[in-house]
């Protein structure tokens, strides 16, 4: 090994899978070894066992559903809304000027601390769940797009109006165009963040949901469910990231020529 | 007819926190005249492209007025086409939309934009690039695509900010054959801002030399070699003779900023 030596594709999947391997082999012999109470971490064959119960027998399916629905949905609210917001932010000085101190403050109150004023507003349904993602995304993507869009290169902006494009011009065929790949980079970024504030959502007050699961699998000390629920969670996390950077790379080719 | 008039321009910088006020341009009078091939040299942060930015109405001038065929320059505009000394091709655009930019702004249909793009492409000599990105072009294929694009537009001045700047020496030879056979053919008004006093002889037919800063037109001279103009012209007694006098006065300004430093 040498500084910022690379490594081949082979080697990067070899040691890739060997830290799961050894993190398994940890928690076999930390488990079936005895050295750690069942009450309190299940076994990863019990894990499997009771994964399997869940998805055959206790309708986990639907709850994975009602979960990834929350996530997209509350995402591509906050999506919708944030990223015009932030492009105007970006493109015009006095609307950052307005806008940036409060969004500054905003995107650090914590999601999960809203949630009791959320019930009392909008009741234990649907839109408090998406609610609660909505404030947790929607004030970063709009201050990371404002500052991508503020960051474009001066000199594109210069030749495009030397060749005569307006102000509408300027925005929609330099700004946009220039910082769309870094804006996607930001929503992939923002919905790995979206994973954890739907669980913490679900978490209270809800009937549906890989959190409620984890919830009542607490109240029964089932750890096997609670595992089982956590590495779901890491796995379609995982396979939505892959997905959209794969759309990314699709989407720009003019980046990866 | 007196296509670009440059008329008493200075331009200072306001004062940045424990700066003095930086005077950039001192009062600068030029006129160019229609299918004049202008070069403007001069040491660096002599002023020279503070001067060419704010004809292309992208700075504005503290005091004094340009005008171009009689209309104030107020702004950018597409009929002042202007080639960057830094790559300036946008990277999510291929060579042929980059070159039909300009055209689609002005809202030319589809088919007229491509016409007109591909003309460009074989007459700057990238054909069979049209689909490439600029990341997968040269740097000199990114300027010689820049400089279709600024002409595709058909402006009525040609603005180069030292364009050939960060090439090698071998290609910047054969852009500035590329560019004065374009300009020998089509004719066109143009004003190209360089430090090399070679590419401003070989180029030009009038040499704008600029003083050290604050900057201003120290002395203009007429280069009265023929045209059409070859590379072996760089070898003349005539082109070494004029080489021999502006390597004298620029290298007086050279010293002078040396000196300040």
């Amino acid at each position: 090994m040498r500084p910022l030596e690379p490594t081949t594709s082979k080697q990067r999947v070899v040691y890739g899978l060997a830290f799961f391997v050894l993190f398994v082999a940890l928690w076999s012999w930390a488990t079936f070894g005895g050295h750690v109470s069942k009450t309190f971490l299940a076994n990863p064959l019990t894990m499997v066992q009771e994964g399997y119960e869940l998805l055959a027998k206790q309708g986990f399916l639907f709850d994975i559903g009602m979960t990834i629905w929350r996530v997209i949905g509350g995402f591509a609210l906050a999506a919708v809304i944030a990223v015009p917001i932030g492009v105007l932010m970006g493109a015009y000085k006095p609307v950052e000027a307005f806008l940036e101190p409060f969004v500054s403050f905003a995107r650090y109150l914590p999601a999960s601390a809203f949630i009791p004023l959320l019930i009392l507003w909008a009741g234990i349904g649907e839109l408090q769940k998406l609610l609660v993602i909505f404030i947790g995304a929607v004030f970063q993507i709009i201050l990371m797009v404002a500052v991508t869009v503020g960051a474009t290169r001066r000199d594109l902006v210069e030749a495009a109006y030397t060749l005569g494009a307006g102000d509408s011009g300027v925005i929609r065929r330099v700004l946009l165009p220039s910082a769309a790949p870094e804006i996607a980079e930001i929503l992939r970024l923002v919905l790995g963040w979206a994973w954890t504030y739907v669980i913490v959502a679900e978490l209270i007050g809800s009937s549906s949901g890989i959190g409620h699961m984890i919830t009542d699998s607490q109240a029964l000390l089932n750890t096997g469910q609670i595992i089982f629920g956590i590495i779901v969670i890491g796995l379609i996390g995982l396979i939505s990231d892959f997905l959209f950077k794969a759309f990314n790379a699709w989407l720009f080719p003019w980046k990866l020529a | 007819m007196t296509a670009l008039r440059i008329d008493q321009v200075s331009r200072t910088f306001p004062a940045r926190a424990g700066h003095a006020p930086t005077r950039a341009l001192e009062p600068t009078t030029l006129d160019v005249g229609d299918n004049d091939f202008v070069t403007i040299l001069g040491p660096s942060g002599c002023g020279k492209s503070t001067l060419l930015r704010i004809i292309a109405g992208l700075d504005r001038p503290t005091s004094g007025r340009v005008t171009l065929d009689g209309r104030e320059v107020t702004g950018p505009g597409a009929d002042r086409g202007m080639v960057f000394q830094s790559y300036t091709l946008f990277p999510w655009l291929t060579v042929r939309e980059n070159i039909a930019f300009g055209l689609r702004e002005r809202g030319v249909p589809q088919q007229g934009r491509h016409d007109i793009a591909d003309a460009f492409i074989r007459r700057v000599g990238l054909s069979g690039f049209e689909h490439h990105w600029p990341k997968q072009l040269s740097g000199g294929m990114q300027q010689r695509t820049a400089i279709a694009r600024a002409l595709a537009n058909d402006p009525k001045i040609l603005l180069l900010d030292e364009p050939f700047g960060a090439l090698d020496n071998q290609t910047r030879a054969l852009m500035q054959e590329m560019l004065l056979g374009i300009w020998e053919r089509d004719q066109k008004t143009v004003l190209f801002v360089t430090h090399d006093i070679e590419e401003a002889i070989f180029l030009g037919s009038r040499v704008i030399v600029m003083s050290a800063r604050p900057g201003r037109v120290k002395a203009e001279i007429a280069v009265e070699l023929p045209h059409p103009r070859s590379y072996k012209i760089k070898t003349t007694p005539e082109f070494v003779a004029l080489k021999e006098r502006l390597v004298e006065e620029i290298r007086t300004e050279a010293l002078k900023v040396a000196e300040q430093a």
